[in-house]
């Protein structure tokens, strides 16, 4: 309570997108490790059996759009959710 | 967009693309092979075969590399190059073939399981029509403010949460409770998103639009649901720890010891405990997107299995067996008015919240105009509402819990409450009045005293009804083999004829509310799975004492759903054999899949290392395996 520290704010977003071409439980975990490499990311969660992919980044460093694109790179299509 | 709509339609049926041309290639390798000898193009068509129907296998496999996960993939493609390296073109080939067409089933059969909620948030309309600025406009549901007023033409499907402010309708509320009877709704009556009107124009001022309605936050739920692991999901995780790098260990010592790298490769793929992982998640996930289109919130594969091992269901009397409307049936005063018995009673129990004291002050409102000689406390007419007594306010009042009240009004003490309160008081009750008590409660009724300045001046009867349903669903849970036992704070014989008319197994009476906590601690103890059953609010501590909380009617009602395991949208008792049978199915499908899984693996094992199995048989049974535990977990889709 008495001591304030000041720092640069971050700035954490959160966004969702669907994945419904898992074919195997470890392409999930693939793309989460995928996203997770991405720069301004916080935290992902990559579900198999929902295909929910939830991601927490810094949005001063990274849009959707660079996760949409990591997503289609191994080789799945995301759709907004 | 255009292009970007094509190169996803290509990407997703590439896929499909592939394996079926990978398929005939294999096919007519394998006859150029057998029927004319011609060797080297026989091996071309395999090796091509191999070759695109292992692309994005291969690519996959490339990816798990680089992220550092070991997968499938990457040892199916280790396989196949290991296959062509020796010259067994055609293992090579069937290998990747029908590796290929296994996933590309999976695929579409889980996106069949992951769609299976998708519908349920199509049911809401995009856009919604508003009044604004005086004139109707269309606008996106999503941007409907609260207090907005929506209309909603008949056969339209509501766009928000709302109250009805004008109209009167029919409503299909199926998405969002699972009952297929439409339910009436006029003025004041609370409508969701989703649902459908079906008869009436309404006007519905929004109380929740987007993301904030009741279904959405319903399939947020439900999806939760689904993600979080159960216990049989976190045993197999552990134990696939373990198991995959004895798996590797194993190849690479038989391949030490035979120096044969196709066995070891064998041993590699068909040692991926596939359906094991895959298996109990998907028994999981159908069962609960199932419940959740049926109007049965599932908080989760736990509480699911849990639920699969009930054997000793609890009902709440009050609300769940009962319609929880309780009525005054008969007034009887004894040297008194029955009026004046009524007026005392309502004046005292005014400021309780209990049910009992609801359907006293309710009665005393409505009965006809008092007689003038009535007495002092009787209620004038004339109130806020014209046409219903007043009924004046007591000077102080105490609840005891589980007992009655004791107030004071007009210089006098009124103790309204059942014969405990009575005893601790010092009370006695005549013969006649204990008569006319014993001959209420055989009907199923509860009566309660009437106490003034010490002495007992009338009894008022009550009376709930007996959900229609309830003897159908007590006798459904017995045929399952369940032990049924109802729960009440009445006394002994109200509750025998109610159980009496309801055919439950048991029944335990005279319960204060902490009470029916120890009683479902007393049949954990004596080794039974019990599920108890109520409204969520009054009786939150039963349901997380219970093994399996389930909550009904909660629609709406935040505290039930967090409080249970399983909550029933609807106050629809006849969901509860639905759930119970679906958790049961759901804990035999898991096993049957788990067990199923082992089978293969270890027979698949035992053939590789007896040199019985190919390294395409094997991935021939494996794949099979593979979509075995889906189809099946897919059948909970239907129970």
């Amino acid at each position: 309570m008495a001591v304030r520290v000041l720092r640069r704010s971050v700035m954490t977003e959160t966004t969702q997108f669907r994945v419904m071409d898992f074919d195997c439980p470890t392409c999930a975990s693939t793309v989460e490790r995928a996203l997770s490499n991405v720069d301004g990311v916080h935290d992902v969660e990559v579900h198999y059996t929902t295909g929910r992919v939830e991601i927490a980044y810094d949005d001063s460093l990274v849009d959707p759009g660079t996760f949409a694109r990591a997503i289609e790179n191994q080789g799945y299509t995301p759709q907004a959710a | 967009m255009e292009r970007q709509t094509i190169a996803r339609y290509y990407r997703t049926n590439r896929k499909a693309l592939a394996t079926a041309a990978s398929g005939l290639l294999y096919a007519g390798g394998w006859s150029i092979g057998h029927v004319t000898g011609l060797d080297t193009v026989s091996a071309v068509t395999l090796i091509l075969a191999a070759a695109i129907g292992g692309y994005d296998i291969a690519t996959t496999a490339y990816h798990e590399v680089t992220n550092r996960t070991l997968g499938i993939k990457t040892l199916v493609t280790l396989a196949a190059i290991g296959a062509i390296v020796i010259g067994e073109y055609w293992e090579a080939a069937a290998v990747v073939f029908l590796f290929s067409l296994g996933s590309y089933l999976e695929g579409r059969t889980m996106r069949k399981t992951r769609n299976a909620l998708q519908e349920l948030l199509d049911m809401t309309p995009d856009t919604a029509t508003v009044r604004r600025d005086g004139t109707q406009q269309e606008v996106p549901a999503r941007d409907v403010d609260e207090d907005e007023v929506v209309i909603v033409k008949p056969g339209g499907k509501i766009p928000v949460d709302g109250t009805v402010v004008d109209g009167e309708s029919a409503v299909n509320q199926a998405p969002v409770t699972g009952e297929s009877a439409p339910v009436h709704k006029a003025d004041g009556d609370e409508v969701y998103a989703g649902t459908v009107n079906q008869e009436g124009a309404l006007e519905i001022r929004t109380t929740g639009s987007g993301s904030d309605t009741t279904l959405e936050r319903i399939i947020r739920r439900v999806e939760a649901a689904q993600e979080a692991q159960s216990p049989t999901e976190s045993l197999i995780d552990r134990f696939a720890k373990y198991y995959t790098p004895a798996v590797i260990v194993l190849a690479i010592g038989a391949y030490a010891l035979t120096q044969n790298a196709i066995l070891s490769l064998t041993l590699l793929v068909i040692g991926c405990p596939g359906a094991l992982v895959i298996g109990p998640p998907v028994s999981i996930v159908s069962a609960i997107g199932n419940a959740a289109r049926s109007g049965v919130l599932m908080k989760g594969g736990e509480h699911l299995e849990r639920a699969g091992k009930i054997d000793l269901v609890a009902f709440d009397k009050t609300g769940t067996l009962t319609k929880g409307e309780t009525t005054v049936a008969d007034v009887e005063g004894f040297g008194v008015a029955d009026d004046e018995i009524l007026s005392l009673a309502a004046t005292a129990e005014k400021k309780s919240e209990h049910h009992l004291a609801d359907a006293i002050v309710d009665a005393a409102r409505e009965r006809p105009t008092a007689r003038a000689d009535g007495g002092a406390t009787v209620a004038k007419a004339g109130g806020l509402d014209a046409g219903l007594q007043t009924v004046p306010d007591p000077d102080d009042f105490d609840v005891v819990a589980g007992k009655g009240v004791v107030a004071h009004a007009d210089g006098n003490e009124v103790v309204v409450g059942n014969r405990a309160l009575l005893d601790d008081r010092g009370v006695d009750i005549p013969e006649r009045v204990a008569d006319y008590v014993r001959e209420r409660e055989g009907r199923g009724e509860t009566a309660v005293h009437v106490v003034r300045d010490g002495s007992v001046v009338g009894v008022i009867a009550m009376h709930d009804a007996l959900r229609e349903s309830a003897p159908g669903v007590v006798a459904a849970l017995q045929d399952a083999g369940i032990r049924t036992v109802m729960l009440t704070g009445d006394n002994e014989r109200t509750a025998a004829a109610v159980a009496g008319e309801v055919g439950i197994d048991e029944y335990r009476a005279e319960l204060l509310p902490a009470d029916k906590q120890t009683v479902i601690e007393e049949y954990q103890a004596d080794g039974h799975v019990v599920a108890m059953i109520g409204d969520g609010i009054n009786d939150a501590p039963s349901l997380a004492t219970a093994d399996v909380g389930i909550a009904m009617g909660a629609a709406g009602t935040d505290t039930a759903i967090e409080t249970a395991d399983m909550a029933l949208m609807a106050d629809d008792l006849e969901r509860i054999p639905y759930a119970v049978t679906l958790s049961k199915a759901t804990r035999w499908n898991v096993i049957e899949n788990v067990g199923l899984a082992v089978l293969t693996v270890t027979v698949l094992l035992a053939g590789v290392l007896t040199s019985y199995v190919t390294l395409a048989a094997g991935m021939l049974v494996h794949e099979a395996s593979v979509l075995a535990v889906i189809l099946n977990g897919m059948r909970l889709l239907r129970h």
